[in-house]
């Protein structure tokens, strides 16, 4: 796999990658981590886990035999090798998002779950933000503690290389709209950070992960994710989280993008029914929805004909809220070539391949094009 | 632009382009005014057509009683107040304008009496007539706006 072949079909264009996955084993993190919750982490980096699933850490609670014949699980470690692999995958910039502490909104310990949070902000930073390295950092919020969330946010504001606040989505509860994380929101609005929401599949008696009942995981995948958008959209629309920060921007990752038209048409309908319920909603929530929100590509739908993905794409915005994504290293992972394939024209595919993201999250124009562009002149 | 404000064009489109392009109006008698107190509401026959009439804090207006939404009788729903909740009520739940806003008993969607527009969605608004006193004698035009 040389660089060259992989970029054919994004040549010439910035290649941001919304959601690529750091290793954050517990052993990685202890030396970031306060006492006495440093001893829990050293402790659980000394016992075999599988797969984004430690008890304590990322309890997913996997019922589910592994698959026979076994399954990609792919991590990786340093940032050396997350550029490395990033680029020959054709990725200019990666935007880096926990492994297992995707489960993290799960930990029920508040104490140990803020120190937990605040070493992995310290860890992620320290490590893996490196000018020139191309890999940016999201903030990750500590649903357990808004308090203490926002000194976090207004810590890492301004710190070279942290371009979001993540939001731990799986089984998190409330769901993000509740009102005990508007501070939460409200810093983020304040220091121009997007939010991000990524969940992933999990088990737990939170709304909506009560997945226990489904045999295997295909069944808990197709679910997990989509669900856990879908509720978090509504619990973000319900109490008028984009009207009540309308300069919050909100990122949906790892759930596709095929859900979000039929939820968007469903709260415009209901808006019109309900509306002296959430009076602060003065537009349709579509309307607020294709101003502040954004929809990372992967798992990208693979329809037959794939003038149907742009087609639906194009209900809630299409390449102006589109961002792409690849969810490297994960079993599931997206090739920017996926994207190639698409009929769009070559701005929307700019678009959605980068340049979106490069004014949400305010990153330089890569070296690898202003050079190039300074060339024939 | 949203399936609802294309229903709300047909449905505006059904309603008034055959009378309003092909005659003048045509007043015709409801009653007398003492039977649309300041508050009231009544649904009239009007031609062919249904109107409600409302008496909005001693102005009167008509609407044709077809939601623009799925086509219910919107005239006979409840009349309410209007809901707000913004910046300039700190974010709190504030009813205002009471009496001046029309609830569909179908789908809930609410219309402001005195402009016609749904609250919810601001292209999308019931067709009024002209409404006037004469001698005693409430009349409503229909055709010609």
């Amino acid at each position: 796999m040389s660089v060259q072949t992989n970029r054919a079909a994004t040549d010439g264009m910035v290649v941001v990658d919304c959601d690529v996955h750091l290793n954050d084993l517990p052993q990685y993190i202890a030396p970031y981590c306060e006492m006495p919750w440093r001893k829990s982490l050293e402790l659980l980096g000394s016992i075999p886990q599988r797969y984004l699933d430690i008890p304590g850490y990322c309890p997913a609670l996997v019922a589910t035999p592994p698959l026979p014949g076994g399954h990609a699980s792919r991590s990786v470690d340093t940032p050396q090798a997350m550029r490395n692999e990033l680029s020959a995958l054709g990725v200019d910039y990666g935007i880096l998002l926990p492994d297992y502490l995707l489960g993290f909104a799960l930990l029920s310990n508040i104490e140990y779950a803020t120190a937990l949070s605040r070493a992995y902000n310290r860890w992620m930073v320290a490590e893996w933000l490196r000018e020139g390295n191309g890999l940016y950092g999201a903030v990750m919020a500590c649903p357990q503690n808004p308090e203490e969330t926002v000194r976090e946010i207004e810590r890492y504001a301004g710190t070279p290389g942290v371009v979001a606040v993540y939001l731990p989505t799986a089984g998190v509860d409330p769901l993000w709209g509740h009102r005990r994380y508007d501070r939460i929101l409200a810093a983020a609005e304040a220091a121009e950070l997007p939010v991000m929401l990524h969940s992933v599949t999990v088990t737990s008696p939170a709304f909506p992960t009560q997945i226990n009942q489904f045999e295997n995981h295909f069944g808990k995948q197709i679910i997990g994710h989509t669900f856990a958008m879908m509720a978090n959209l509504a619990s973000l629309m319900h109490t008028g989280v984009p009207a009540r920060y309308p300069k919050l921007q909100i990122v949906f990752t790892e759930a596709g993008v095929g859900w979000v038209p039929g939820m968007m048409w469903r709260m415009d309908r209901y808006h019109q029914e309900f509306r002296r319920q959430v009076p602060f909603l003065e537009e349709r929530p579509s309307d607020y929805m294709k101003r502040q929100m954004w929809f990372a590509t992967q798992p990208v739908e693979e329809p037959v004909n794939p003038k149907y993905l742009v087609e639906t794409m194009e209900h809630y915005g299409g390449a102006d809220r589109t961002l792409f994504a690849s969810d490297w290293p994960h079993h599931d992972f997206d090739h920017p070539r996926c994207l190639a394939r698409l009929p769009l024209t070559q701005e929307q595919r700019r678009k959605i391949m980068g340049e979106n993201a490069l004014s949400l999250f305010k990153l330089p124009i890569p070296e690898r094009l202003t050079k190039k562009e300074k060339q024939p002149a | 632009m949203s399936d609802n404000h294309e229903v709300a064009e047909r449905a505006a489109e059904a309603e008034t382009k055959a009378p309003r392009s092909a005659r003048a109006p045509v007043e015709y008698p409801v009653g007398s005014a003492s039977e649309f107190p300041p508050g009231s509401h009544k649904i009239v026959q009007v031609g062919t057509q249904e109107v409600g009439v409302f008496n909005v804090n001693g102005d009167l207006h008509a609407l044709i009683n077809v939601c623009p939404h799925q086509y219910g009788p919107v005239c006979a729903g409840r009349v309410g107040g209007e809901m707000r909740c913004n910046a300039s009520t700190d974010w709190k739940f504030h009813w205002s304008r009471d009496g001046e806003i029309l609830i569909c008993p179908w789908h809930g969607h609410e219309f402001d009496l005195v402009t016609g527009r749904c609250l919810a969605l601001k292209e999308m608004r019931l067709r009024k007539c002209k409404v006037n006193v004469v001698d005693g004698e409430v009349r409503v035009s229909l055709g010609g706006g």
